[in-house]
């Protein structure tokens, strides 16, 4: 198994305080690597280290086999980013853009029309990127980074500020990736973007590498989350039935009612109709735990 | 070679767009190199004409002939006939005038009759000591030229001038040459600065950094737009100065490559600080803060080895000083420096690499904060 990404005890500074304190991990080739955590957590400046616009830390790091800080552009070649900021040129089109990226990276004219199919944004190609959505300039920075058809892609907040479909759009694209055999580091806020697309995932906080787990074993620490919205007066009853069920991990009372955490492999439907048996409910939601419950769930409560 | 030249032109085209969406900034960069050359002749304007009124009791020959011979005394005066003495001197106190000159009456007679001794009154406001003087220098010259003219015998003046040069220069038609400099280093400046510190804010800096093409390439191919803007600005401006003050250059290619070598020279410079400062505001008033001091001690105002030699050392190790000296001898005939033109476009050259250098180093590390 080839290794795209390693990371041997790496500490790195910014002003004086450690963002990564001996930070050790290895992705292989053809992986999605997710890099999960909240706000501050080191996530951009793992990435930064693996994009090389950050040259300065201790330990090993060592991406597409060659060891950094690299010399020369050779790596930059072969690797394609994304940043949280899209760096577009507001007053070129989105095919100008790319044009541009594409004299930078010394990419094939052709491969301009290319990625822009890819990333479905033929018929917005000529229209100014200020006029253009949050998720499409997303996608256009994403066209960008494949424009060299890069080995290694660095993305990071790949969904920030688009909404649902142009998020469910970007993921199909990046396991299109993946399916090429192309190997991407994602770093994300969001657990159910990570379930959705990743291999395994890095969880961070305060520069410490927590955990590297599936997707799938994270998942099986924290559960998934029932939101039951019910009057005050059932919340008791509803706590004490839920309390017995050998599927339900915990219980949290919330301002709208409940928080039910499940295991994994849980069936939500029995549940459901117990609640519903016991109580009348306003609502009932199931989704992905959100990063505080995950830290719960890992015993480091943010 | 060929990507490098994509890599240019793909730049040069993106900046272009830029500049297309900015037309307001585009027309104040223009209008701003003619503003210059009108804000230096306004300096010239108030400092080398002393309004001065001039009482004539004679009106006699020789009165009108001295009084021709005071027009034309080096562009000191700005005389003013239409005041009787009293209202002259009212005007004075006011400080409306520098000064008074009364040719008594009399003064045709006394020169015909008795040699020219006449006492010519002046009086003197004080108060500015450069005007004062300005005064007591070219009063002089006008005797003597008067004295000459009627071919006098006995004009007791003591003052002998040799001209160095075949015409006189005029203080403002040596400044606005000058000028031409000053417009180049604000203008080109202020654009490339900007044009880089905007990398900084947009936030495409890093696109940049991230490219396996070193930083400074992309960025000359937009700098080459900003040049081509510059030097729109740069020949309105000169079309300004040879059409509106009457200045045809001796030597225009002189003229034009001295330009040319300003314009890469001062853009390189505003990259480099563009690069430094990131932000477009305080570069472009960093620039203009730059540009007026390298402007006086460039020799603008006067060749600046009459400045002692402190100053004059100083000079040299601006690019204006070289490139004011050539631009004066492009469009005037005269040296300023005591350089020799060769030395000066070599000067100049050193500085074109030099900026080069300066902007490939400061544009390298152009990692986003």
């Amino acid at each position: 198994m080839t290794i795209a990404v390693q990371f041997t005890d790496v500490c790195c500074r910014l002003k004086g305080r450690e963002v990564l304190r001996r930070v050790s991990f290895a992705t292989p080739c053809g992986a999605i690597e997710g890099v999960l955590g909240p706000n501050g957590a080191g996530k951009s400046t793992l990435l930064s280290l693996v994009n090389g616009l950050r040259t300065r830390f201790d330990g090993t790091l060592t991406v597409l086999g060659e060891r950094l800080p690299a010399r020369g552009g050779a790596l930059r070649r072969r690797l394609g980013v994304v940043l949280q900021e899209t760096a577009l040129y507001e007053e070129l089109t989105g095919a100008e853009n790319l044009h541009f990226a594409a004299a930078l990276y010394g990419a094939p004219r052709e491969r301009v029309a290319e990625v822009l199919a890819l990333l479905q944004l033929r018929e917005r190609a000529d229209d100014p990127v200020h006029i253009l959505s949050g998720g499409m300039r997303r996608r256009l920075a994403i066209a960008r980074a494949l424009l060299h058809d890069p080995e290694l892609l660095v993305i990071d907040e790949p969904t920030l500020g688009v909404d649902v479909e142009a998020r469910h759009a970007i993921w199909e694209h990046l396991r299109l990736l993946k399916s090429q055999g192309r190997t991407v580091l994602v770093a994300t806020n969001y657990l159910d973007e990570a379930l959705a697309l990743c291999d395994s995932v890095l969880v961070l906080r305060d520069g410490v590498l927590v955990t590297r787990e599936t997707p799938a074993a994270l998942m099986e620490r924290t559960g998934y989350c029932l939101e039951v919205a019910c009057a005050d007066a059932h919340v008791a009853g509803l706590v004490e039935i839920l309390g017995a069920l050998p599927a339900v991990l915990a219980i949290d009372r919330t301002a709208t009612g409940l928080s039910v955490f499940l295991t994994s492999d849980a069936a939500p439907e029995p549940i459901m109709r117990a609640i519903l048996d016991r109580a009348p409910v306003e609502g009932m939601r199931q989704r992905a735990p959100d990063l505080a419950e995950i830290f719960a769930a890992l015993d480091t409560p943010l | 070679m060929r990507p490098v030249l994509r890599i240019l032109r793909h730049a040069a085209y993106a900046e272009w767009r830029y500049l297309c969406h900015t037309p307001l900034f585009v027309a104040l960069a223009v209008t701003q190199a003619v503003t210059l050359i009108v804000l230096v002749s306004l300096f010239g304007i108030t400092g080398a004409m002393a309004p001065t009124a001039l009482v004539n009791h004679d009106g006699g020959p020789y009165a009108a002939q001295f009084i021709r011979n005071l027009r034309a005394a080096h562009h000191s005066f700005a005389l003013r006939s239409d005041l009787d003495h009293l209202r002259a001197e009212a005007a004075l106190a006011h400080g409306q005038l520098v000064a008074i000159i009364t040719i008594p009456s009399g003064f045709s007679y006394a020169m015909t009759h008795h040699g020219g001794a006449q006492i010519i009154r002046v009086d003197v406001d004080n108060i500015d000591t450069d005007m004062t003087e300005d005064i007591q220098r070219a009063l002089p010259s006008a005797i003597t030229a008067f004295g000459r003219d009627i071919h006098a015998a006995d004009i007791r003046v003591q003052v002998r001038e040799h001209d160095l040069l075949p015409r006189d220069t005029g203080y403002i038609p040596y400044l606005v040459v000058s000028a031409l400099v000053l417009a180049a280093l604000v203008i080109a400046g202020i654009l490339a600065g900007t044009m880089v510190a905007r990398e900084f804010e947009a936030g495409t800096a890093v696109l940049l950094r991230l490219s396996p093409a070193p930083v400074l390439l992309p960025l000359l191919g937009r700098l080459l737009a900003t040049m081509g803007v510059s030097a729109l600005a740069l020949g309105v401006a000169a079309g300004v100065v040879v059409i509106g003050y009457h200045l045809t250059p001796l030597y225009p290619l002189q003229l034009a490559a001295v330009l040319v070598a300003c314009l890469v020279i001062f853009s390189l410079l505003g990259a480099a600080l563009g690069a430094v400062v990131r932000r477009t505001l305080p570069v472009t008033s960093l620039i203009f803060g730059l540009a007026l001091p390298l402007y006086l001690v460039s020799g603008a105002y006067e060749p600046q080895r009459f400045d002692g030699p402190l100053v004059w050392a100083v000079a040299h190790l601006s690019p204006m000083y070289y490139a004011v000296g050539i631009a004066e001898h492009a469009v005037h005939g005269f040296m300023v420096t005591p350089e020799s033109l060769p030395l000066n476009y070599l000067a100049l050259c050193a500085w074109a690499a030099l900026a080069l250098l300066v902007a490939w180093r400061a544009t390298r590390g152009m990692v986003p904060s």
